[in-house]
């Protein structure tokens, strides 16, 4: 094809000679750029959302991401001919102006398969979130979604549990879990951390769980909590016939401490441990891997995500976070309230939800998934929401969650002016009810403030917890919204 | 010790049962006039297909709009507070085969649903085997399994007679029998039971099983189909299809049935259908043997005289007068 | 009578609000036909926590297009063991589902002997925990309410 002839291509440099002579030449014309590019069923897709600087032309820009993300450097290297450097280069292959936001961009590129060690998120983020995002022709680079072939995905184990099998082990069906995170966050010795733990599963919670700085500090070592947490877990086990648990948090500074403090959960009979986000993709990979060694439940904290993934200009969506850690093998992940105090609009936290849960992911503009996505029976994420949630918003919850999610309620379970029994009494009979409401056939996202005043008749508790935070709403504008539809803010 | 945090009210389920939602949801509630039930519950609509639908079955739609009309009557008195007690549904359905007992089921259904007396509606079609088992402690589970998908709907048990076999006396049918009279006496709003099957084999049926016929309120009767009707029969089956009749043809069927019908085991409507099918094969083969022709719609379309006439109740009567 | 705010087990899906009436059964077995799945009647006289096979009143039902069929088998149940847990179960056969999708305690005996906690101390403070049943302090043949 000469370049002269096609338009799309334009820039092409096809003479081997002059495409391969030493100097700088231009991604597009090196070959990062292929209008006429059809996706093969095995390439992975991205679609980045590109701020070129200004006087760059948007296809050079995304020729320049593509090659930055594969092959290229800066400049021509004669040992490009020593590959069959043609199929290793990513390809731009579409860009489009995003709606609504002028000097911003959408871009496609295609990465084929044999560019990422097989199951390595590690090695795939290398590529797609490595050097580009510091590339300076760009003001900011940010990757909206990934389409990852069929062909990959099976190179992963994925969740060790999955939330099937995890409600099949503790006999909780047909609703939401509960659970709530142990407050204050720091401070508190051992022994106090083990009585919230009991008052909360007690109370009628499933689950407890340790917040994402809860390690090892002067005030409580690990090895501590986890004693007294577990007589907590199991007095409640014993006082209500309930499976209950405690996500212990086994986080620590080496792999050694994590694999430490992981066998003494073990030991100690938990059946789920928690990591943090900020250890890495190969802490996360290989822990997945100890958690299916040893039948356990592996709940993911999202510590840090926002540092990337709130602008909505710059950094990674938390839907390819999701995706990614699906992949990697992680059974719980927090990914978002939609109605608390933590960032996201509806729509596009049900787009991770769906990420974490479908067994297929259909394309859905609306809430910002750009791709189809087979999991080809790959086990299914619990979401869990958490941050700034209380039990007058149920109906919200139920209606844009479902029943497969953790719905975690902190403040609103320790903070009720009755106690922590008492907070947990009013979540679950708020839960409960709610479940029976909407089963029954009723229109709970709007009868249901009147469903749950009905049930606080006969039931104190929630009566207090409606009085303490029924009015309570954070309604502030969310920065990551889809570009395809107006969503509004969520309200009572 | 401080009075519990939270106790569960009520400790009885009857207790609890202040509000209890209905189980079924009312139908044409308020209504005042046979016209305003017909209306609100589109039963109307269903007797009117029934009518225009089914060919020639002249006392059997009258039966079905009688039983109709009580129930219709029976909701503007309740509307009014003057019964209470349900009425007894269950029905036989006797008559020779093809002569649209299970197709009147199937409406029956769908009226008894429109009219609220039925929940779902939906017709469960059983024979003996899938009531009866073949070993002691069989048969119960099985019976039961089928009441409870029919449950909601209409049960229709077709030649109800071969559950019960005189001569063994051993025979598990008795036990399927049972179960049924009971689901069929305490549970009149779960369902509703059609028996249906040959007259005189129902009534041997019924002198032997009192407490069967004292449990079937209706007794619909379906007699044979004229030639008129079979006929008419023929061409709607034909046009569902895409076919006609061709030049000649038509009036060949009429003496087909002419004939058919003085002959041992002819089933009405589904001896028509037969024999269409088999007309519809003598049609295929013609047009096969043709294979340089082009075929144009009405070719494909046509059933011709030839294709009637080839049938072997023509070749035995033709056969017979020599011998 | 146990100790939780609830005075009783608390699994399933309704245990901390009043008991379901039949009516109120109906409904939510009516939802779980109209999404596809199987209902089931399982009872028990030990509702331990990991005691996750209870007996099956029955196989699960399928094809049933209303509760009453369900409701039969709930009587019929009730009626044998009303000193048992009796739980409805549906299941769903989705693929990648393939497992219960509701259950939810329909009867319950009159005294609920719950549960107590076993320690076992051992070195380095470790504990071992056992959670026992007081319902199976008594033959298997001598329990159940009699």
């Amino acid at each position: 094809m000469a370049a002269s002839t096609d338009t799309a291509n334009q820039g092409l440099i096809t003479d081997k000679k002059k495409r391969y002579s030493a100097g700088v030449l231009k991604y597009r014309q090196m070959g990062y750029w292929d209008a006429d590019y059809v996706p093969k069923d095995t390439d992975t897709i991205c679609l980045f959302r590109i701020t070129p600087q200004d006087g760059v032309d948007p296809i050079e820009a995304a020729a320049a991401v593509a090659g930055e993300s594969s092959t290229a450097t800066w400049t021509v290297v004669w040992t490009d001919r020593l590959t069959a450097c043609d199929s290793y280069r990513a390809k731009a292959f579409k860009v489009e102006a995003v709606p609504n936001n002028p000097g911003q961009y959408f871009a496609w590129v295609a990465y084929d398969i044999v560019l990422f060690e097989e199951g390595s998120i590690s090695n795939m983020t290398a590529s797609l979130i490595g050097n580009v995002f510091s590339f300076k022709p760009l003001k900011a680079a940010r990757l909206e979604d990934i389409r990852i072939p069929v062909a990959y995905v099976k190179t992963f184990k994925g969740p060790p549990t999955g939330l099937i099998v995890e409600r099949e082990r503790l006999d909780k069906f047909g609703r939401p879990l509960l659970g709530a995170t142990t407050k204050p966050k720091l401070g508190l010795s051992a022994r106090n951390y083990g009585r919230v733990i009991y008052e909360g599963l007690k109370g009628g919670l499933d689950f407890m769980k340790d917040d994402e700085n809860i390690n090892s500090q002067p005030f409580m070592h690990w090895r501590d909590r986890f004693l007294y947490v577990m007589d907590g877990v199991n007095k409640a086990a014993a006082a209500t016939g309930e499976v209950k648990g405690s996500y212990l948090n086994v986080t620590g500074a080496t792999m050694e401490d994590v694999y430490e403090r992981a066998e003494f959960a073990k030991e100690l009979g938990s059946v789920v441990i928690m990591l943090d986000l900020v250890l890495g993709w190969a802490a996360i990979q290989s822990m997945s891997n100890w958690c299916r060694k040893n039948d356990m439940i592996l709940h993911m904290h999202r510590a840090g995500h926002g540092t990337y993934t709130r602008q909505k200009n710059h950094g990674v969506s938390f839907r390819v976070m999701t995706k990614w850690l699906r992949l990697a093998g992680v059974d719980h992940l927090h990914a978002g309230t939609a109605v608390g105090k933590l960032e996201g609009d509806p729509m596009t936290v049900q787009g991770y939800y769906n990420c974490c849960r479908d067994s297929y992911t259909r394309q859905d503009l609306s809430r910002g998934l750009f791709f189809d996505q087979d999991w080809v029976d790959m086990r299914k994420v619990m979401p869990v929401a958490s941050g700034g949630i209380h039990a007058g918003q149920m109906h919200q919850l139920l209606d844009l969650f479902g029943d497969d999610v953790v719905l975690q309620f902190g403040g609103g379970t320790i903070g009720h002016p009755a106690g922590i029994q008492a907070g947990a009494v009013a979540n679950r009979v708020a839960l409960e009810c709610m479940v029976k409401a909407r089963n029954e056939g009723k229109d709970i996202k709007n009868e249901g403030p009147q469903i749950l005043r009905d049930a606080a008749r006969t039931c104190t508790p929630l009566k207090q917890a409606l009085d303490t935070w029924g009015d309570i709403s954070f309604n502030y504008a969310s920065t990551d919204t889809s570009d395809y539809a107006v969503t509004p803010a969520m309200s009572n | 010790m401080a009075g519990p945090l939270y106790s569960i009210p009520g400790t009885t389920p009857s207790a609890a049962s202040a509000d209890p939602p209905p189980a079924q949801p009312p139908v044409a509630d308020g209504a005042r006039t046979v016209a305003a039930v017909l209306a609100q519950t589109q039963a109307g609509a269903v007797m009117d297909e029934l009518e225009r639908d089914l060919v020639g079955l002249a006392p059997v739609k009258a039966r079905i709009r009688e039983i109709a009309a009580l129930l219709v009557i029976d909701k503007l008195r309740l509307n009014l507070g003057l019964s209470a007690a349900s009425p007894s549904l269950h029905m036989s359905f006797v008559g020779n085969p093809g002569t649209g007992k299970t197709t009147v089921a199937l409406r029956m259904a769908t009226i008894l649903h429109r009219l609220g007396y039925i929940r779902k509606g939906h017709l469960v079609a059983v024979t003996r085997d899938d009531l009866v088992g073949q070993y002691i402690g069989h048969t119960a589970p099985k019976t039961k399994e089928v009441l409870k998908k029919a449950m909601g709907g209409v049960l229709f048990i077709d030649e109800a007679y071969y559950l019960y076999r005189p001569e063994n006396e051993r025979d598990y049918g008795q036990e399927a029998i049972e179960i049924l009279l009971q689901v069929m006496e305490n549970q009149r709003d779960d369902l509703v039971v059609i028996l249906a099957g040959y007259k005189d084999r129902m009534e041997t049926f019924f002198q032997s099983n009192p407490g069967m016929r004292s449990r079937i309120a209706h007794h619909v009767d379906f007699p044979d189909y004229q030639a008129a009707d079979l006929l008419q029969i023929a061409d709607k089956m034909l046009a569902q299809q895409h076919y006609h009749f061709g030049p000649g043809a038509r009036a060949a069927f009429v003496e087909y049935l002419e004939r058919r019908l003085t002959q041992p085991q002819f089933a009405n409507a589904r001896s028509v259908r037969n024999a269409l099918e088999r007309a519809r094969l003598r049609q295929a083969s013609r047009l096969f043997g043709d294979q340089e022709r082009e075929l144009t719609a009405d070719d494909l379309t046509t059933i011709s005289e030839a294709d009637i006439r080839a049938s072997r109740v023509f070749q035995d009567a033709a056969a017979a007068p020599k011998k | 009578m146990m100790t939780n705010p609830t005075g009783r087990v608390t699994q399933g899906q309704f245990s901390f609000l009043p008991d379901l009436t039949d009516a109120e059964i109906v409904l939510q077995v009516e939802y779980g036909l109209s999404k596809g799945y199987a209902w089931s009647v399982e009872y028990t006289d030990d509702a331990h926590p990991r005691n996750t096979y209870w007996e099956m009143y029955g196989m699960p039902m399928f094809d049933l297009k209303d509760a009453a069929g369900v409701m039969t088998e709930l009587a019929a149940c009730r009626a044998t063991f009303p000193e048992h847990y009796i739980r409805l179960m549906a299941f769903d056969s989705t693929r990648g589902i393939e497992s219960v999708a509701m259950s939810f305690i329909v009867n319950r005996p009159s005294k609920e002997p719950g549960f107590g906690l076993v320690r076992m101390e051992g070195r380095n403070r470790e504990i071992r925990y056992t959670v026992h049943s007081y319902a199976t302090d008594r033959p298997e043949n001598e329990r159940g309410g009699q």
